[in-house]
């Protein structure tokens, strides 16, 4: 039997509650702010867009750049700014790929059952137990730079561990009374699926989605930072960070401000994540 | 106990033979085409084709995957094409300091995090707590790679205490190669400076490793103990003003051991596979550097074989945690 | 830390008995080089890029080798030589004294052996004797005595000779197999020079030995040497600043100035023949137009690639700046809006409104920076840049044809010898078309320039004709031309014996070095 669904203002009162919940909303709006209107409040926007200024390569941060300058003179402020763009954007977009693969490959199996069941879920075993930055790795070097390409190597291994959650929660769901009697009215399988089953686990889906945003926006800097990802002058924090390390432990300030933006990013996402699970889903323990 | 053991020892065998044929076919799906790099910029057509036909690759794909897997078995795990050397012997030399970075974190979490998640659920709510707490979501939280930066800019390049990155002082000859653990081969070879230089070396990588397994089982061993303590009996051995000391250590021993178990199941393969960051940073020649390597020019027979390597690690090693948790516990060994 | 004295500092107190393996250690004099190249391929006649350079001028000899600033060429395995007045035959003696690791005696038959091998595999450095000598030109006159017969005259032949290196052919033949010995040379070593391979550790480090009763006497004390790979230029300046290592050979500038007044380092920054430019697809795209290559040549920004380069100077033309026939007071495009776009005027496309795509070899930082120079460059013009980082093959791979090349290519060209020859042929003759250092410019005259002057034995007419040479290429603006990056090594106060060479100075020869 599903949970009955609480109301929005209950489920908000949980989740206002939790202190760190409400400090990851907060700086995961801020970061959303930054992600949309970065290139505008940033100081130097044409920086963004790769503008050079070599006469001031590698100044140490002041009122007129707050965290320096890189090797080219460009802001690091302003690019790390733009950055958000970048990193939340893909985070999202490989967290939703993954979760429609996954929700598509683990309903067919939960609902059909049978030996579809049983192909689709060991080839999702077998696809968890690769080691799955090295496959994004792989994926991504052969298909080329670009956003894009990097967002399919990455969903590349995401979405079995989707897979595995929503085919236990269809099952579950399957020989539930209310999809039996909706059956019992004549309902199709398709229609039972998708109006009364899917549903009821998108709950599930959304947690695991929000928690797995976190490791997305780190699993995309793990790949600028090996080399792999985005093409200049296109603003990445792991880029950056790849960059700048050789610039340690003089111009420290190249390094740090990008890398200090991963993990705000990814910190307000696990508190974010946190959240909604205990709102959404009371009854999963910590 | 035996049958339980055979018969998961028979499931391996279907699951090793799945694995390697997502892997062969990952490899052939992607674009790209390594025989042509191989060649080189001068090749001619007919050169080409004859490197293809050494290497086998203009085969239908049943027969090169059949030929791979026959290879698999006997210890032939095809040949990089750049450097043509068996990726059996690199991986032989490669795979040993990987899994330093697996075994030393996981060692470090164990020995941190069963103490600290105690502690914490002792002093629930006070300090300790919220010490665990902010630890584990910091390991979360920072990525490994900008953590091991950090340690490298405060540890190797401010304070000048541990050495920058590698495995071992460059003008030191390691000790003689048996397994290739140097903390190992050191002690085989009774050399305690050579011990001590090992050491000194995987201190940053496997600190900066151990962060997030560390979270893991301290959440555990906190949750558990936080359990017992509910327990009716321990609430009832304290009413009655007994120490409940005994009772809480024979179950937090055993909560200890099945969450080290668990903890151990879930990371060694996410360790294997995640230490190719750590490797970046602190130029530890390990598989992932091999494989990063390799990734960027595109010489798939060893991105295969590590990939190849790393789950079938994973896989034995969750067996192995089946097994002893099917020991521990008899109630598992029931499907 | 553990440098290389607090080592000594750890075995010794923290550890009261060191075994008696380290303290042997202690007791050599092994001299560490960090770089961030690996060491691919041992093969003589096969391997290129300085790394392999490093290591192959270490464990083989050749006939004659290269010394000094200004670069002089002085006998190596060949004690002397003559040149016949048409410069077409070359004789050469062998020193007796010289032989193999294996103890065999270095004879005319193993030059004339790795010779043939060399052309018939057609790889690594042939391509520098390509046309010069066939299979019958080297033949041996006695067991220490060797002609070679050029198939046409060639100035700068006994300036390639240090780069072809001599395998013993007994050696070889032993373990042919089915590929002319490539599989067998690819890790391992069949030479005679004054070290051998003692620790080879693909993708960490490669050591050498100072081979015992070696035929070369003197030089300086070493016992060893290892080359060691540190992928980050950083970590070289550290380990060196920590005395982890004793030269470091891939700094950047920024490692450069870091490394300024530290004690114990002498810094090395010295000019070289290596020159960076940036190739436009002349054959197909937009670039194909003459007018556009001109403007974008007036657009980009000099200053702002020579800013990001550090030590560096601008090239003026095809030429590295002071190797001979090189034109200084030639007429080159400098940074002038108001130039560039009159001929953008003059163009197919006066508007722009277009994207161009340049690429960069992925972890060249250098080439990265210069990339988003250009971008910001184009601008100006109204054209768009997109950048793309491509692995060192993948690279190669475009370059075939004119089609797969991107509209920018950069190229760094370091010179082996001290000849234009070397940067005009590779770099501009249409025979290397589809190749990286000269994907798709060519041009009649030209090459016609190119091969005159190649076989040109009157100084002040070759002269002549290397000037009208870069006339010719400005003309064409196949190029932007860039910087030449001055060359920039650390060395340890404690290392003995360097004398810098403007040639591979990056291939260590390891030889005349001593550790005090």
């Amino acid at each position: 039997m599903a949970a009955p669904v609480p109301g929005w203002r209950r489920m908000w009162g949980r989740f206002r509650r939790s202190t760190p919940a409400v400090i990851g909303l907060a700086i995961a709006l801020v970061l959303l702010f930054v992600a949309l209107f970065g290139r505008v409040i940033a100081p130097y926007p044409g920086d963004i867009a790769g503008s050079v200024a070599t006469a001031v390569r590698f100044r140490p941060p002041s009122m007129v750049h707050w965290f320096g300058t890189n090797e080219l003179g460009q802001d690091v402020f302003s690019l790390v700014l733009a950055g958000a763009r970048v990193s939340l954007l893909s985070g999202l977009a490989v967290v939703v790929l993954g979760s429609l693969v996954g929700t598509l490959v683990g309903a067919i199996a939960g609902f059909i059952g049978g030996l579809v069941d049983e192909v689709l879920m060991r080839v999702t075993d077998l696809m968890l137990t690769l080691p799955s930055l090295i496959l994004a790795m792989a994926v991504a070097a052969a298909l080329g730079p670009g956003i894009g390409n990097m967002i399919i190597a990455i969903s590349v291994s995401w979405w079995p561990g989707f897979a595995r959650l929503v085919r236990g929660e269809v099952l579950a769901r399957r020989e539930a009374q209310f999809v039996e009697a909706a059956r019992a009215v004549g309902a199709g399988p398709m229609r039972v699926l998708l109006a009364h089953i899917l549903p009821n686990i998108m709950s599930a889906v959304m947690v695991k989605m929000s928690l797995d945003m976190g490791f997305a926006i780190l699993t995309v800097a793990s790949l600028g930072f090996v080399g792999i990802g985005v093409s200049p002058p296109t603003p990445e924090w792991g880029a950056q960070l790849a960059v700048s390390r050789g610039f340690l432990p003089d111009d420290w300030w190249t390094a740090i401000f990008p890398g200090l933006a991963i993990v705000l990013a990814v910190l307000a996402c696990n508190l974010l994540g946190d959240g909604l699970r205990d709102m959404l889903d009371p009854r999963a323990q910590r | 106990m035996l049958r339980f053991t055979l018969r998961r020892l028979v499931l391996l065998v279907p699951v090793l033979l799945g694995l390697s044929l997502i892997v062969f076919g990952i490899a052939r799906l992607l674009p790209g085409d390594p025989v042509t790099l191989a060649a080189g910029p001068q090749a001619t057509r007919a050169e080409i084709a004859s490197l293809s036909h050494e290497l086998g690759m203009d085969r239908p794909l049943p027969e090169q995957y059949f030929t791979y897997l026959r290879g698999l078995v006997v210890g032939d795990w095809g040949q990089s094409i750049l450097t043509r050397r068996p990726v059996w012997q690199d991986l032989r030399v490669y795979l040993p300091a990987t899994l330093e970075l697996v075994v030393a974190p996981m060692g470090l979490a164990i020995v941190i995090g069963i103490p600290a998640g105690l502690l914490a659920a002792v002093g629930r709510d006070r300090w300790p707590d919220h010490l665990t707490r902010s630890v584990s979501l910091g390991a979360i939280s920072v990525p490994r790679f900008f953590l091991g930066l950090l340690f490298q800019l405060v540890f190797a390049m401010w304070l000048g205490w541990l050495p920058l990155g590698g495995r071992f002082p460059i003008i030191e000859d390691p000790p003689s190669f048996v397994t290739g653990f140097l903390v190992i081969d050191s002690l085989i070879a009774r050399d305690g400076t050579a011990l001590l230089l090992s050491l000194q070396h995987l201190a940053l990588p496997a600190i900066t490793m151990c962060l997030s397994p560390l979270a893991t089982i301290m959440r555990m061993m906190r949750a558990s103990t936080l359990e017992v303590l509910q327990q009716d009996y321990v609430k009832t051995a304290r009413a009655l003003g007994l120490k409940p000391g005994l009772i809480l250590f024979k179950y937090v021993l055993k909560n200890a051991l099945s969450s080290s178990l668990t903890v151990i199941g879930l990371y060694v393969g996410w360790l294997l596979g995640g230490t190719v960051l750590v490797e970046t940073v602190f130029d530890w020649p390990g598989i992932g550097l091999y494989a990063t390597k390799a990734i960027l020019t595109q010489d798939f027979m060893p991105v295969m074989g590590v990939t190849l390597a790393i789950g079938v690690i994973f896989v034995l090693s969750n067996l192995v945690t089946d097994l002893l948790y099917g020991w521990i516990n008899p109630m598992a060994r029931v499907e | 830390m553990i440098s290389l004295h607090r080592r000594g500092f750890l075995a010794g107190t923290a550890l009261a008995a060191a075994s008696p393996g380290l303290a042997h250690a202690q007791a050599r004099k092994i001299l560490v080089i960090t770089s961030n190249q690996d060491v691919p391929n041992f093969d003589p006649h096969v391997a290129t890029g300085y790394s392999s350079a490093a290591l192959l001028r270490n464990v083989y000899d050749s006939l004659l080798r290269v010394e000094g600033s200004p670069v002089a060429v002085v006998p190596h395995l060949a004690t002397a030589w003559t040149v016949s007045p048409d410069g077409m035959e070359y004789v050469f003696t062998l020193n007796p004294a010289a032989k193999f690791h294996s103890g065999g005696v270095l004879t005319s038959a193993d030059v004339v052996y790795s010779f043939r091998r060399l052309m018939r595999l057609g790889k690594g450095n042939a391509w520098m004797l390509a046309g010069i000598v066939d299979d019958g030109s080297t033949t041996a006159v006695d067991a220490h005595t060797v002609k070679v017969k050029l198939l046409k005259p060639f100035v700068a032949f006994p300036q390639v000779l240090p780069w072809v290196w001599i395998v013993s052919g007994e050696q070889v033949e032993a373990n042919k197999g089915a590929d002319d010995g490539q599989s067998y040379l690819k890790s391992n070593v069949a030479g005679s020079g004054a070290f051998r391979i003692r620790r080879n550790e693909p993708g960490t480090l490669y050591e050498f030995e100072r081979v015992a009763g070696g035929w070369k006497q003197g030089g300086g004390n070493l016992t060893g040497a290892i080359w060691r790979i540190v992928r980050e230029t950083s970590s070289q300046r550290l380990a060196l600043q920590r005395g982890e290592a004793h030269i470091a050979v891939d700094l950047t500038s920024e490692d450069m100035d870091a490394l300024a007044g530290k004690p114990g380092i002498v810094s090395v920054i010295e000019p070289e023949f290596r020159t960076f430019s940036i190739k436009m697809n002349t054959e197909f795209g937009p670039l194909a137009d003459i007018n556009l290559r001109r403007a974008v040549s007036y657009a980009f920004n000099y200053q702002g690639m020579l800013d990001s380069a550090g030590y560096a100077q601008l090239m003026v033309g095809p030429l590295p700046t002071g190797i001979f026939g090189q034109d200084p007071t030639l007429d080159v495009p400098h940074t002038n809006l108001v130039t560039a776009r009159e001929w953008m005027a003059k163009s197919k496309t006066p508007q722009g409104g277009f994207k161009l795509t340049a690429c960069y070899v992925a972890g060249l930082e250098q080439e990265r920076r210069f990339a988003l120079v250009l971008l910001d460059s184009l601008k100006q013009l109204n054209i768009e840049l997109e950048i793309k980082a491509m692995v060192w093959p993948d690279a190669v791979a475009s370059t075939a044809r004119p089609s797969t090349t991107p509209d920018f290519f950069p190229v760094y060209q370091t010179a082996n010898y001290g000849d234009p020859d070397n940067i005009a042929f590779a770099a501009y003759h249409s025979s290397r078309n589809g190749n990286w250092q000269n994907p798709v410019f060519h041009s009649a005259t030209v090459d016609d320039l190119i091969m005159k002057a190649r076989a040109e034995t009157d100084v002040e007419k070759r002269r002549a004709l290397y000037l009208a040479f870069q006339k010719q290429v400005v003309a064409d603006a196949p190029d932007l031309f860039g910087v030449l990056e001055k060359r920039k090594l650390a060395l340890r106060s404690e290392v003995k014996g360097f004398v810098f060479t403007p040639v591979a100075s990056n291939a260590i020869e390891l030889f005349p070095l001593s550790l005090a």
